[in-house]
């Protein structure tokens, strides 16, 4: 059985018709936003952020009201300014914001307003992934119902306050999820990500102050205001509060998307709310938050979900998108699909991430396919770390190398059996003919 | 200015300008593919990463030209870390570069060659199969793209979308699939192209014309001025075995032209590399015939017909430097006379970047001396009003028109300094010119910046400068006329 753990975020998912009005309101819906509105000054709202402890749910787990305060005060800058909604979810592994976004779009819709009220900010863009056709209509209506009702728009509730809602489709790059890949495309360009600095804070979208923020980060914003920052801390970890959407697939017996409290280790996701490894399988690797995160091995399964836990044991807390991969599964093969996706991805700004992201495909293909060398596992760790931390533009490059450094520390022996065999040692691991075909 | 420290050494740097500025500035070598000081910095080739110590925070790996510079940062270009970051990302760059330089137009004075040589990397590490794409795809008239060879630092891009504000190039597709390319593979559009092969650093974009024409290091630089419009972009002019003007690239001057220049003046050298040209004088002969004879006995002849036809009209070419000027109006007060210059009226070349539209490179300097401006049809009413007519310079046959010239009247007594032989009835003397580039000299531009113009090349021995021709003509007539 499923534990039970005090929940929130998924808790009205389950309704019928979820996704509407006003089974959003009779379960409490737009209460939060009544009350900041009614009441409450933009910086208590940031304050209560701030105490709550929230940390942005799109990768970097960056603290959301600490964000939120870099915006400069309107009455100084005056300039235009916006809140740009990450809702690109691209990431392997990573099927979170789409749930959220099919079964509760009004609670992205009131976490939206919030932001927007606690950083004056009078527009949003929603940045939905291409491929999210479902979930950017049901935002689409959701909104729609929203303005109707007077919750978007000019003057929200009656109060005084303007906010627009602005939708925009993507067109299936991964790089777009990237916060300043994501505002040039929404201005019209390609997804080539900005350099840093400046921060979006002081020049984001048309080199106005902007802020990003993931789409379950401000799903959790509407339930920090209307229970407070306290009854939030009492789930999750000191440094990590709150709960997480874990999406669990991979070799499991039921994968899915769970809410969990941060901090619950990672066993325990698999064993109780996945119902374990598959077929009753013993566990070989694990990513833990998406393939950027890198591979773990099965040791390390009693890991805590957090990101500090797992920044201490090397690896991120990332989307929170655990992939699991029994006995049966060549880790090898894996390398070879993520390198392959990193290559197909990355924007092709940086030498070492456009170079080096096909390079790294190409080794691990080679090894796929009986060719490999025993120098090519430390010509790996080597391009990794010429690709690593910090030398590229965006994170990119990072979510290439992170992982390769990560097989070769955890799993050199499975790569050595593949160079010495000269194809998969694993019998039960499927053929490399598909890899080629795919390549 | 802003107080910094590169390499140990403080020196004072432009708070506008990246780091990279400063260094270079300053005689730090650092390498660059995607920073190009006449665009905006993208950051995105990371080649310059250098070692940057900001305040209390640890020293970071940082790239000097998307670096501003900060009072009190102490950057370190050689530190260990930072050279090695440069190391790795050459390599990354080298992963698909087809090596071609032995048959590649820009050896010689490519960034990445250079770079490559000079860290002294031997050995790739790669054995993967190398990119296969175009190595020769059109853009237009003008150049030629080898995919291959590109390294993808966004130069030729922001040239249209930052120089000549009308975007034309892209980088299509993502990541190691990326090319460059133009909406639809149009053809490259504008007076602009040629400035692509300049700013390339590798041998991707290179120019059709110059397209296996020379290795580089077989050319002779002189610094000149372009003679192709008012503006004057100061330019060099390249030569081949001292004798082939082979290329002609822009030279930065930060008042007139900055990096760039267009193409017409870029490509306007064909015509100093005819071989046709009157290599001393000819006369016309008592048959009627133009025949060879040494410059000073041509000088003579033209001397005796002004005694006899005294008063010529004086018409000269727009590309006579100033220096040339002056002899020229000495030569029209002995001979009591006012000289003029064709101008010839402004061409549909304007815009609003370089080319004036006005052809005439030195209309400025030439008025202000006193020649005057005139048409080429009053020039010829003129010339055909009087009894002699001297034509002076460069091209000025062409202004004219070679039919016009010869419609003159037999009568008239025609004495040219000119290139080429004019074979007009009228025509008594024709005495060689040096060309543009076998001379020395300034031009007055449009905004009255000098523009020196110098002698790329010898002239053929026996073409003497028209200010030692033209001065030895007025001293002539003085001597004709001491006796009387
Ligand atoms: C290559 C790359 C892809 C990314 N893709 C996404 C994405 O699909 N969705 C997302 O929310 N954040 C993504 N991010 C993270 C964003 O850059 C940004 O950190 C995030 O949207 C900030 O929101 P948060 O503070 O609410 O987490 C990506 C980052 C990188 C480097
Ligand atoms: S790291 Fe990769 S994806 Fe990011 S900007 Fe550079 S090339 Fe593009
Ligand atoms: S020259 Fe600085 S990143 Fe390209």
């Amino acid at each position: 059985m499923i534990p039970q753990v005090p929940t929130y975020l998924l808790d009205r998912c389950g309704l019928e018709d979820s996704h509407t009005l006003d089974v959003y309101r009779a379960n409490g819906g737009y209460a939060a936003l009544a009350k900041v509105l009614g009441g409450m000054d933009p910086a208590e709202v940031i304050e209560e952020l701030k105490d709550s402890g929230l940390r942005g749910r799109g990768g970097a787990g960056f603290p959301t009201g600490l964000k939120w305060s870099f915006m400069p005060d309107p009455q100084k800058d005056r300039r235009a300014r916006y809140l740009a909604v990450n809702a690109d979810e691209s990431e392997p592994g990573t099927c979170k914001d789409r749930v959220l976004m099919e079964k509760d779009p009004h609670g992205l819709i009131e976490g939206i307003l919030i932001a927007c009220y606690a950083m004056r900010v009078p527009v949003a863009y929603v940045y939905v992934r291409g491929e999210f056709r479902h979930p950017y209509n049901r935002v689409a209506a959701a909104i729609d119902e929203a303005r109707k009702a007077g919750l978007v728009g000019e003057n929200v509730l009656g109060k005084g306050f303007d906010c627009e809602i602005w939708m925009h489709k993507g067109a299936g790059a991964y790089i777009c999820g990237e916060e300043t890949g994501l505002m040039e495309s929404l201005e019209g360009k390609r997804g080539h990500p900005r350099p840093k600095p400046p921060f979006p804070a002081g020049h984001g979208l048309w080199g106005m102050p902007t802020t990003v923020n993931n789409v379950e980060t401000l799903f959790n914003v509407p339930f920090i205001v209307d229970r407070g920052a306290s009854w939030y801390r009492t789930m999750g970890t000191d440094a990590s509060p709150g709960n997480l959407l874990v999406g669990i697939s991979g070799h499991v017996e039921r994968p899915g998307v769970y809410e969990i409290p941060l901090g619950t280790a990672a066993n325990r996701i698999l064993e109780d709310w996945a119902g374990g490894v598959l077929n009753n399988h013993k566990l070989q690797a694990w990513f833990p938050g998406g393939s950027s995160t890198g591979l773990l091995p099965a040791s390390l399964i009693g890991l805590a979900m957090d990101h500090d836990s797992l920044k201490a044991a090397g690896s991120m807390l990332g989307t929170g998108a655990m992939i699991m991969l029994d006995e049966t599964a060549c880790v090898v093969r894996a390398m070879e699909v993520i390198s392959r996706f990193y290559d197909h991805e990355s924007c092709g700004q940086c030498s070492q991430c456009r170079e080096g992201t096909q390079w790294l495909h190409q080794i691990f293909r080679r090894m796929e396919n009986g060719r490999g060398r025993m120098e090519d596992i430390d010509l790996l760790e080597s391009l990794a770390s010429g690709m690593a931390p910090a030398k590229t533009i965006c994170a990119l490059a990072d979510a290439a190398a992170i992982p390769t450094h990560a097989v070769v520390k955890h799993f050199r022996e499975e790569l050595e059996a593949h160079v010495k065999a000269g194809c998969c040692p694993r019998k039960t691991a499927r053929t490399p003919e598909t890899v080629e075909a795919g390549a | 200015m802003t107080k910094i420290i590169i390499d140990g050494v403080e020196i004072e740097a432009d708070p506008k300008q990246p780091l990279i500025r400063a260094c270079h500035d300053n005689g730090v070598d650092v390498p660059m593919y995607c920073y190009h000081p006449g665009l905006s910095p993208v950051g995105s080739c990371r080649i310059c990463q250098v070692e940057v110590k900001q305040g209390e925070m640890p020293p970071r790996i940082m790239v000097a030209c998307k670096t501003p510079v900060a009072e009190g940062m102490i950057v370190d270009t050689r530190a260990p870390k930072a050279h090695a970051a440069r190391r790795e990302c050459l390599e990354f760059l080298l992963k698909n570069h087809p090596l071609d330089c032995p048959i590649c137009d820009k050896a010689g004075e490519c960034d990445l060659q250079d770079f490559a040589f000079a860290e002294g990397q031997g050995e790739g590490r790669s054995v993967e199969p190398r990119r296969k794409l175009d190595k020769r795809k059109s853009l237009g008239d003008v150049i030629v793209l080898d995919e291959e060879r590109c390294i993808l630092c966004s130069r030729c891009v922001r040239f249209f979308e930052d120089v000549t504000k009308k975007p034309q190039l892209t980088v299509s597709e993502l990541g190691s699939r990326s090319t460059i390319s133009t909406f639809m593979d149009r053809p490259l559009q504008g007076n602009y192209q040629g400035n692509l092969a300049d700013v390339c650093p590798v041998g991707a974009l290179t120019l059709k014309k110059f397209r296996f024409q020379a290795r580089v290091w077989n050319l002779e630089k002189h610094f000149s001025t372009c003679g192709e419009c008012s503006r004057g972009c100061s330019i060099t002019v390249e030569i081949l075995r001292r004798r082939e003007v082979k290329r002609i690239r822009p030279r930065y001057n930060p008042d007139v032209n900055k990096w760039w220049m267009c193409d017409v003046g870029r490509f306007a050298f064909d015509r100093f590399n005819e071989e046709e040209r009157i290599e001393g004088a000819a006369v016309r002969d008592a048959q009627g015939r133009l025949v060879e004879t040494g410059v000073s006995d041509a000088l003579a002849k033209a001397a005796d017909i002004l005694k006899v036809h005294p008063s010529p009209a004086i018409v000269a070419s727009p590309w006579l430097t100033v220096e040339e000027g002056e002899v020229l109006l000495a030569l029209a007060e002995r001979a009591g006379v006012a000289a003029a210059f064709v101008a010839p009226p402004p061409n549909d070349l304007a815009d609003d970047l370089l080319h004036t539209g006005d052809p005439c490179p030195n209309r400025r300097g030439l008025v202000e001396l006193g020649l005057a401006a005139i048409s080429a049809e009053e020039a010829l009413e003129r010339i055909g009003a009087g009894k002699s007519a001297i034509l002076v310079g460069e091209r000025v046959v062409e202004l004219l028109g070679e039919e016009a010239l010869e419609d003159l009247p037999a009568a008239l007594r025609l004495i040219a300094f000119v290139r080429h032989p004019v074979h007009a009835p009228a025509t008594n003397v024709c005495i060689g010119v040096p060309t543009a580039v076998e001379r020395t000299g300034t031009w007055i531009n449009v905004d009255g910046g000098r523009g020196p113009i110098a002698a790329a090349r010898p002239a053929p021995p026996n073409v003497r400068p028209l200010t030692s021709t033209l001065a030895a003509l007025a001293e002539l007539i003085q001597r004709q006329e001491a006796p009387a």
